[in-house]
């Protein structure tokens, strides 16, 4: 690898897993019972995070519109199915709500962040598209499970105060509400979190790994800044997208509550 | 027009639920009609599907079906909102969310259905016997209590674009001026309801004002209908009479009243009806004669 100003070398990555390897052993001895599955995600993070090194090397190197848009479409089907596996209590069939809630998102990600802001030659510069992409998801997945998570417990456990809304002439949204805006406030947290503390405490990943490769770090932190408002303003779309698209699915066509077993 | 012509009516009401892959049917083809002013008492053993009943009344039961009529409209004529806007369901259990006993109060005025008015009728119409100062406001629309036919269209279908303009409003500060604390005050008065502090958080009410309140809250928003869910079960004795009487008071001002009831008869209802393994059956009161 080049561009680095300072590269790993196997030996370096030896080494980082032998860190690994020693704390799942402490571990084992402490009897905390975390060591194997430490030491097994850390060897599967390895070889996702050059799985996909390698790809992005590739899709780079070829510099293809439809292998770029390939690679997204691949990376948003699989958010879809961790954002579904990671939701607890969520009715099934909402693969179709979470695709395009992220699907839209994505697509405003990269008309506005790219095209608007950064506006690179060509147009689908993919080192650009697919990371930002990346970055996007990762924070959208965990707001969309946390907060559809959230959204059916809040249903469940509000069901006698829909009721009541319901019977004093409340539409399903009215009823709906207070569940949807909790979900989305603490989907949102970890973002809210993560713009107030950048900078202070945190030096963010992106921020470093630029800084790291010998970029300047103002640079850097205009680039991270922009990614971070972007990542912030479009959870809270791809949150508010799926609140509107799944809060029926407590609701019959005539505006009945229907609990979880009817869902 | 005569008391007798029948404000409400439902036929063919049938409630099957699915327990364990079974479909259990818990009634089937009831009939029912009451009129306006009139207290109807439905009695029967627990599980028997009294609340059940109300609820398909209320077109609230996911599990129920039924034809119903609301002064010689058909349900299908009304949106669900409109609808249980005009026949209310008041649940056992008191729900009143909100900062304080006012905001509980007033938390149907702050849904759509209601936003659009421009000022709340008559409201302590059903009250009004007893009121002594004249709470309404001139430009109120004539509310029926009487039970005359009026339109089902009274309030507007909610469209895309209200509820879109019903995001971005701020229903609580509307909801405060269709209904002022001295409104809210004077009607809880009138109800005998003294000891409620509008100021002090709901949570801190006692079971008998909590309901009183619920009830308070409902009868407010005038429906036509009333479906009392058991709202006295769990009260003593001075509480349920005071319940009793706000809603014998809001049945003489024309209000239909269906109360589910365990307490022995307490002479307000015109009729008994009793719900038991499936079929509804039916005594007049000597109450009833008189009327």
């Amino acid at each position: 690898m080049t561009g680095n100003a300072y590269d790993i070398d196997i030996w370096g990555l030896l080494v980082a897993l032998a860190m690994v390897a020693v704390a799942a052993g402490i571990s084992e001895l402490m009897r905390i019972n975390i060591g194997k599955t430490l030491l097994w995600s850390a060897c599967r993070a390895l070889l996702q995070l050059c799985a996909m090194g390698f790809i992005i090397g590739y899709v780079i190197r070829t510099n293809n519109v439809f292998l770029v848009f390939a690679v997204i479409a691949v990376m948003l089907v699989a958010a879809v199915q961790i954002t579904l596996s990671r939701a607890k209590g969520i009715p099934k069939g909402l693969a179709g709500p979470v695709l395009l809630s992220l699907t839209i998102t994505m697509l405003l990600m990269i008309s506005l962040v790219t095209e608007l802001v950064v506006r690179p030659h060509p147009w689908y510069a993919p080192q650009l598209v697919v990371p930002l992409t990346g970055m996007l998801l990762g924070n959208t997945v965990s707001a969309l499970a946390v907060g559809l998570s959230r959204f059916y417990e809040s249903m469940n456990e509000r069901r006698d105060e829909i009721d009541t809304l319901l019977a004093l002439g409340s539409t399903a949204w009215e009823a709906a509400r207070p569940s949807i805006v909790s979900s989305i406030r603490l989907g949102l947290l970890p973002t809210t979190a993560t713009l107030a503390s950048c900078g202070i405490v945190t030096i963010p990943g992106m921020m470093a790994g630029q800084v790291i490769a010998g970029g300047d770090p103002l640079e850097a932190a205009k680039y991270q800044f922009v990614v971070f408002a972007a990542i912030a303003a479009l959870t809270l779309v791809a949150d508010s997208l799926i609140m509107a698209m799944v809060y029926r699915t407590c609701f019959t066509a005539d505006d009945q509550y229907k609990p979880p077993e009817m869902r | 027009m005569s008391s007798t012509e029948n404000v409400f009516t439902a036929n063919g009401v049938t409630c099957i639920v699915p327990t364990q892959g079974e479909r259990r049917t818990i009634f089937k083809n009831l009939e029912f009609a009451i009129a306006p002013g009139e207290i109807v008492d439905l009695v029967g053993p627990s599980g028997s599907g009294k609340s059940s009943l109300l609820t398909a009344f209320a077109r609230l039961n996911p599990h129920a079906t039924g034809s119903f009529t609301l002064d010689g409209h058909d349900s299908d004529e009304f949106t669900p909102q409109q609808w249980r806007h005009e026949v209310a369901y008041l649940p056992q259990k008191p729900i009143l969310p909100g900062e304080t006993v006012a905001d509980a109060i007033r938390l149907p005025f702050t849904l759509v259905i209601r936003a659009g008015a421009d000022s709340i009728g008559n409201a302590s119409d059903a009250v009004k016997a007893d009121v002594t100062a004249d709470v309404s406001t001139p430009h109120a629309a004539p509310v029926n209590t009487t039970g005359a036919p009026s339109s089902p269209h009274r309030i507007g279908k909610v469209g895309l674009g209200r509820r879109f303009v019903a995001l971005f409003r701020n229903n609580d500060q509307q909801a405060r001026r269709l209904l002022t604390d001295q409104k809210i005050r004077m009607t809880l008065d009138a109800m005998g309801c003294e000891d409620i502090d509008l100021a002090r958080p709901p949570h801190d009410l006692s079971g008998g004002q909590a309901a009183r309140v619920s009830l308070a809250r409902t009868l407010l928003t005038e429906p036509k209908v009333l479906l009392a869910d058991e709202v006295d079960a769990g009260l003593d004795d001075e509480n349920a009479e005071k319940v009793a009487d706000i809603m014998a008071t809001a049945a003489a001002g024309g209000m239909a009243i269906i109360r589910i009831r365990h307490r022995p008869p307490d002479g307000r209802a015109s009729r008994i009806v009793t719900l038991a393994n499936g079929t509804l059956t039916e005594k007049t009161t000597k109450t009833g004669a008189q009327a």
